[in-house]
């Protein structure tokens, strides 16, 4: 008699180790970059790297050479290291607002000094100000341009949507649903704009918006994004269309409705879903592009220009670089969040 | 109610394709008219061109005195059943039935009264509230129903409703179908190709082939006076059974002739035969119609090669040059594979059908 092996074990176990394997690829990096956002300068800059910002800073006073001696309370090597010899308080605030992220005002630090006449040395600590580095980025990067780039982003971002889900819903509609001659070929051919890398192109991209005066303009961006994007969602709209019965529309025109009510009432709901993710992709295409904004703007950058900016120029400064970067992925992940309750619903609630 | 009338429809898909052929008919107010055919034969596409979903080539349409032969479905006033339903999934029962009442701009009440009364008809009052996903097939069909009769047509369409219900849901809901008929009295076009559902609903049965009409009768009609081989063939289950015979006159008496049997003619059909003069015939005879007999009287024997025993009855086939013959007979005494029967071929239940055209002489 032959004995059945029983694989299942096995299966679970290398099902478990590639799913390990998987998420520390994808989650260790996110982890690190999130955590670097929040730490402070002097932290950032520490081997090995402290896996989570202090919420309080301990400190360390007594006299020194030229003033006032300051140690902070470093984690990694578990005892107060030097960082300041002064006698200028305001100095030593600006430092310990910028390196260490503990704001402070003079007369708390008179405050502390004046307890030297006592005990030497004083000892006390301050809270950390997690969300510094976003302050700071706000305000330092781009010169000041980081609000409105991001105003800018966010309207690049949703013209994009508006005209390649549009357009592209519309072309995926005729494609669902008429046979024209060259119908196959049109439909790839949608997609051969998508194999130029756009550096290839911009050259050209520059002088035609530079024509038509869109050059460093959303608006301008918001259309070449759009010529990329419609490529998506015509496939992506195309597909959902052609999953809603023709007789969903033909019952309610002989009902009594005309092409547009019968278009807007039977098949808009049900392809909703699909036009949601069909403007998710187009919202995530036209907020992390970074290289045509770079070539396509001058004085009115998007967001993803200004936080490569800051990542370029962020010797000495990466905590920094990595507030942009969460500063910039935080808006996508709303909205792919709320976007994500209609895209359920392609395989929950309704079936068609 | 009205009348339906046809005129010389034509439907051309592209320039070479004839989806339907130069098709005139008239629907009589409150008929129950089935076009009956093949798949591929144009009846779907006859009825689509009736609603307005598809565009008619050449001819007119006429419901009642209206041509509306190049109006939009909307302004058409007729209704349908789908083959798929098509019930919109993302509204309630309630709501879909409501739909066209609510174009139509009628009062909350009275909207209110016509999806209870359709529903009441079509027993569905019960989920008004559900979404079609919640419901079963024949709930569907059901719903379906209940919103081409809730806007009182002049026309009512059904377009096979009954082929995506499962054999034993078909066939009750043929019963209520007709029923609803009954009581609405709506003028009513039903596409299908299955023709026991045609023979049992129909007041009038249309066969198309090709896009042709190729009979037009009541079901007695298409049954027993089958105008061809085609519609022979294609009405009834099992079909009728069809014998190559040569004609011979025999001293002065016309025989029909084979290698399997020879029968003489009475005086009716040979005076019939006589008056067409052809040389070759073919010979249908409606399995129910062959009785079996003892050797004398018989018209020829054969050996039983399969008995299908279905209660009631038995189907009993026979294998005679390859072709498979069947019989429809009691179910007792039980026939079983291998007996030898005798059969005989009642004169009145001939039927003589053309060769070369395939047309009844």
């Amino acid at each position: 008699m032959t004995k059945k092996r029983n694989f299942k074990p096995i299966k679970t176990t290398v099902f478990y180790i590639f799913l390990t394997g998987i998420i520390s690829v994808i989650l260790v990096p996110v982890f690190f970059v999130v955590s670097l956002s929040f730490l402070s300068t002097r932290e950032a800059y520490r081997f090995p790297l402290p896996l989570l910002p202090a919420l309080e800073m301990k400190f360390s006073l007594t006299f020194g050479e030229r003033g006032y001696l300051l140690s902070v309370y470093d984690r990694v090597d578990e005892e107060y290291q030097t960082v300041l010899d002064t006698k200028e308080l305001d100095k030593m605030a600006v430092y310990m607002k910028s390196q260490l992220n503990t704001p402070v005002t003079i007369p708390e630090l008179e405050e502390q000094i004046a307890r030297l006449e006592s005990e030497d040395p004083v000892y006390f600590s301050l809270k950390t100000n997690l969300l510094a580095n976003y302050a700071t980025f706000f305000k330092v990067a781009g010169t000041g341009e980081a609000i409105p780039a991001l105003i800018r982003s966010l309207q690049v971002a949703l013209m994009t949507i508006i005209i390649s889900v549009s357009i592209g819903g519309m072309a995926g509609y005729a494609f669902a649903r008429y046979a024209f001659p060259g119908r196959n070929m049109l439909k790839f051919s949608v997609l051969f704009v998508r194999m130029f890398p756009g550096v290839a192109i911009a050259l050209p991209m520059v002088i035609i918006l530079a024509r038509i005066g869109f050059y460093d303009n959303p608006i301008g961006l918001a259309l070449v994004y759009s010529v990329g994007s419609i490529a998506l969602t015509v496939w992506i709209t195309a597909s959902i269309f052609m999953g809603i019965p023709v007789s969903l529309e033909e019952a309610a025109l002989v009902f009594g409705a005309n092409k547009f009510q019968a278009f807007i009432k039977m098949t808009l709901p049900l392809a909703l879903p699909g036009l949601a993710a069909a403007a998710m992709y187009s919202f995530l295409g036209a907020w992390n592009e970074t290289v045509a904004a770079l070539i396509l703007t001058q004085f009115n950058p998007t967001f993803a220009v200004i936080v490569y900016q800051t990542v370029l120029g962020a010797v000495g400064q990466v905590n920094l670089a990595a507030a942009g970067g969460m500063a910039m992925a935080l808006p996508a992940i709303i909205f792919t969040f709320f976007i994500r309750r209609y895209i359920r619903q392609m395989w929950g609630g309704m079936t068609v | 109610m009205a009348t339906l009338t046809l005129t010389d429809v034509t439907k051309r898909f592209g320039r070479t394709v004839v989806a339907v052929n130069n098709f005139s008919l008239e629907v009589e107010d409150g008929e129950f008219l089935v076009l009956l055919g093949p798949s591929g034969c144009g009846k779907t596409t006859t009825m689509r061109m009736i609603a307005g979903l598809e565009e008619v080539t050449e001819g007119t349409i006429y419901i009642g005195d209206r041509n509306v032969t190049d109006l939009a479905p909307r302004n058409r006033n007729v209704s349908m059943v789908f083959q798929n339903y098509a019930i919109w999934p993302h509204m309630s029962v309630f709501d879909n039935i409501a739909y066209a009442l609510k174009l139509k701009k009628m009062s909350k009440q009275d909207i209110e009264k016509s999806v209870n009364e359709a529903a009441r008809l079509t027993k569905i009052g019960e989920l008004l509230e559900r979404y079609p996903s919640q419901l079963s097939g024949g709930q569907q069909q059901r719903v379906a129903v209940a919103r081409a009769i809730a806007v009182k047509p002049q026309i009512f369409l059904l377009d096979e409703p009954l082929s995506n219900l499962d054999a034993k849901l078909r066939v009750s809901t043929r019963t209520e179908l007709k029923a609803i008929h009954a009581q609405t009295g709506a003028t009513s076009v039903f596409v299908t190709h299955d023709q026991s559902e045609a023979m049992s609903m129909a007041d009038r049965i249309v066969v198309m082939k090709d896009g042709e009409i190729i009979q037009i009768g009541s079901p007695d009609d298409v049954y027993h006076e089958s105008n061809s081989l085609f519609v022979a063939d294609f009405i009834g289950t099992p079909p009728t059974n069809f014998f190559d015979v040569d004609v011979k006159n025999v001293n002065g008496a016309y025989h029909l002739i084979n290698p399997h049997f020879d029968i003489a003619l009475d005086e009716k059909n040979s005076a019939f035969i006589k008056n067409h003069g052809k040389k070759a015939l073919i010979v249908g005879i409606r399995p129910e119609n062959i009785a079996i007999v003892d050797k004398q009287k018989a018209t020829l024997s054969a050996e039983v090669h399969v008995s299908e025993p279905q209660g009631s009855h038995q189907v009993v086939a026979m294998r005679m040059d390859d072709n498979i013959y069947k019989i429809v007979s009691p179910s007792n005494p039980r026939i079983v594979a291998g007996d030898i029967i005798h059969l005989l071929f009642p004169q009145s239940a001939l039927r003589f059908y053309d060769p070369e055209s395939g047309l009844r002489v």
